[in-house]
């Protein structure tokens, strides 16, 4: 028995050991996606997009070094929305998979854990929607393909002020979480800039599902606005909440919203407020209306921003490994640090000296269960 | 005043939730002095049965609550039958793991069965916007949660001090070797007990699917404040398990109300450290010399 379980034990290293190995006209690129965990909806639209933008390039033929053509194959491994899990999940496709750049992850603090990794081993990471500031901060292989939380906290700040004539707001985020806390902080100090008040700043922990405590609190206080710079799939409970305690405040979030489940766990509850995003599928754009339609026939659903970007962010890095002319992960790195007015389905996207491309943002208005435009932000 | 009695309610809701947790637990270390770590995840499974039911074969509350009762219970069973019977004379340490191990199978199972996202049970519970004085602000379904738990937990108070199968639980618990000499059947009290409060979990789950949400992960912190709120009402009594989660729950919601919600948990278990400083086996505990 002990004999055997050596022979198994041996069997898994040489499995491992080999598979490394793969043929060499292919380009490996890892994904690092949430497909379970908390917010596992938005790492399924991500592996749809990503896997969308893989069959098309190989479709059209791959991707050509020199006069040779090679195909991609994208390994997307599971982060589950964890940092520590990302971590992992970085460490394997670098060293194992010898991938030559990472798209991924899509929460902040996840991209926040892999970036590290992704800069000492100099493989470029793109993270399609990972807001805030810190994820590329003084770093030189870490891209983003979104805009930043300053620019977004602000743009909701300005609307709730200027369009929605509010006075004061409240805000109840997620403390233990980079994105949520980072964009409250920011609200906060342009709401208070703009000379409006906050009245309160609430916070509870990642996987609470009892908001009563806090909302009680706020309802005390009875804001004009309810800032909720949250996840979709807590965003509705918060909401339901509210309601059965009885705020009325105009309730206000960003783009951690843009997911279907959110609708769908909602309803009626969601009907009303506002959210800033990355793009709106309403807005007349060859490129956006493309993606939508090829995305749509192929999964039967409306891609939300995190689809969107990760099928921008695979296109950003497909033309800068083109451009880039070999498979060499500096090469790819500086080619994709170059790029400039890459049209994209979320927008332009050039990149200055830093990771993070200058774009504008969008105001969604919730309206008979249905994501509207309601407004454009620019910078 | 009126943010006073809306805060205390919301304390309710979840002390209540809280405490049909708290009580299997409280049981099961009762008669086999043993921590039943998959506890919390009978009570994710008892949720998603009654998701289940709401949502495929769209069954009324009153219906789906007793059915999903007696399946849940099933399960606990059929955990003590499988994983537990054949250690209960093992080191304490074995069991104790093996019930981690069966609470890990349980997450992973129902998250391949039904998926991983957050879900909730289709509101069943009439939830009318009630409005007392001038601003307290009260649902039906609120309200109703916390007397359902509360007639549950006198049902179960009755059941343990006024039948005879309770006085068997209650003896099994005072000395259990003695128990086969008396003509009692062991494996059968024990099965009741494990019936008892996985049916209990599930009444919670169901409650919490419908007052907040449900993932299949939600049994873990849940079952880990449950636990607490068990063993600082000191573990084995009924009456110490409400009485600690009804605490438990005030504490986390005054500390959010009155200090700051960063500091929910930090207050909350410090000054839970602090009173079993004070009381060692609980509030309501018996001091016991024997380990785990």
């Amino acid at each position: 028995m002990r004999k055997f379980g050596f022979m198994l034990l041996s069997l898994v290293f040489l499995a491992f050991a080999v598979s490394g190995c793969g043929p060499s006209n292919e380009l490996k690129i890892g994904v690092s996606a949430p497909l379970t965990g908390d917010i596992s909806a938005l790492g399924q639209s991500t592996k749809n997009a990503a896997l969308l933008a893989q069959e098309e390039i190989n479709a059209a033929g791959g991707i050509k070094l020199g006069d040779k053509s090679y195909t991609v194959k994208l390994i997307i491994e599971d982060d589950e929305n964890k940092p520590e899990s990302t971590a992992t999940v970085f460490q394997k496709l670098i060293n194992q998979d010898k991938v030559l750049a990472i798209i991924g992850s899509q929460s902040s603090k996840c991209s926040n854990a892999g970036a590290p990794i992704a800069e000492s081993a100099k493989v470029a990471q793109i993270s399609p929607w990972s807001t805030n500031p810190n994820v590329t901060k003084d770093r030189n292989y870490v891209f983003r393909a979104c805009f930043i939380d300053p620019f977004q906290g602000k743009a909701v700040a300005i609307f709730a002020k200027d369009k929605l004539n509010a006075k004061t707001a409240a805000v109840l985020y997620d403390v233990a979480s980079d994105y949520n806390k980072g964009i409250a902080e920011v609200f906060r100090d342009e709401f208070t800039k703009a000379g409006g008040q906050i009245v309160a700043f609430e916070t509870y922990m990642t996987k609470d599902t009892d908001f009563s405590a806090q909302l009680t609190k706020i309802k005390g206080t009875n804001p004009d606005i309810l800032f909720l710079p949250n996840y979709f799939n807590e965003v509705p409970l918060q909401i339901q909440q509210a309601l059965k305690l009885g705020l009325t405040a105009k309730i206000l979030g960003s783009d951690g919203w843009d997911n279907p489940e959110l609708i769908k766990m909602g309803g009626s509850a969601m009907e009303g407020t506002y959210f800033s995003n990355h793009y709106s599928p309403d807005i007349d754009r060859s490129a956006s209306k493309d993606f939508i339609a090829k995305y749509q026939k192929k999964y039967n659903i409306m891609p939300d921003a995190a689809a969107a970007l990760t099928y921008d962010s695979c296109y950003l890095l497909f033309k800068a490994i083109e451009k880039a002319g070999k498979a060499d992960p500096t090469a790819i790195r500086d080619a994709i640090a170059a790029t400039k007015n890459f049209s994209g389905v979320t927008g332009d996207i050039s990149y200055d000296g830093s990771g993070d491309p200058v774009k504008g943002a969008v105001i969604i208005k919730i309206e008979n269960g249905k994501f509207v435009f309601d407004s454009a932000v620019n910078p | 005043m009126e943010i006073i009695i809306q805060q205390l309610l919301n304390a309710a809701q979840l002390g209540a939730v809280y405490a049909l947790i708290a009580l299997g637990y409280t049981m099961v270390y009762g008669i086999l002095r043993m921590i039943n770590f998959a506890h919390g995840d009978i009570f994710m499974v008892g949720a998603f049965i009654g998701f289940l039911l709401a949502t495929t074969v769209n069954m009324p509350l009153v219906l789906m609550m007793p059915l999903t009762m007696l399946l849940t219970a099933f399960v606990g069973i059929a955990i003590e039958r499988v994983a537990y019977r054949k250690l209960r004379d093992a080191n304490r340490m074995s069991l104790v793991i093996t019930a981690l191990g069966v609470g890990i199978f349980l997450e992973n199972f129902v998250r391949m069965v039904v998926g991983p996202q957050t879900r909730q049970i289709p509101a069943q519970l009439p939830d009318k916007i009630l409005t007392f004085g001038s601003g307290l602000v009260v649902t039906e379904d609120k309200l109703l949660i916390i007397l359902i738990s509360l007639a549950l937990m006198t049902i179960l108070w009755l059941f343990t001090n006024k039948t005879l199968m309770g006085t068997a639980m209650r003896a099994v618990a005072d000395n259990a070797d003695v128990i086969p000499l008396m003509g009692i059947n062991l494996n059968r009290v024990i099965a009741v007990t494990f019936a008892i409060g996985s049916a209990l979990a599930a009444a919670g789950g169901i409650f919490y699917g419908q007052a907040y949400s449900i993932d299949p992960y939600m049994g873990i912190d849940l079952g880990w404040k449950a636990f607490i709120a068990a063993v600082i009402g000191g573990i084995g009594s009924i009456e110490g398990a409400v009485l600690g989660s009804f605490m438990l729950a005030g504490v986390e919601v005054f500390t959010v109300a009155y200090l700051s919600s960063n500091l929910k948990n930090g207050i909350a278990f410090g000054l839970l450290i602090l009173l079993l400083l004070i009381w060692p086996s609980g509030i309501m505990g018996k001091p016991m010399i024997k380990k785990v």
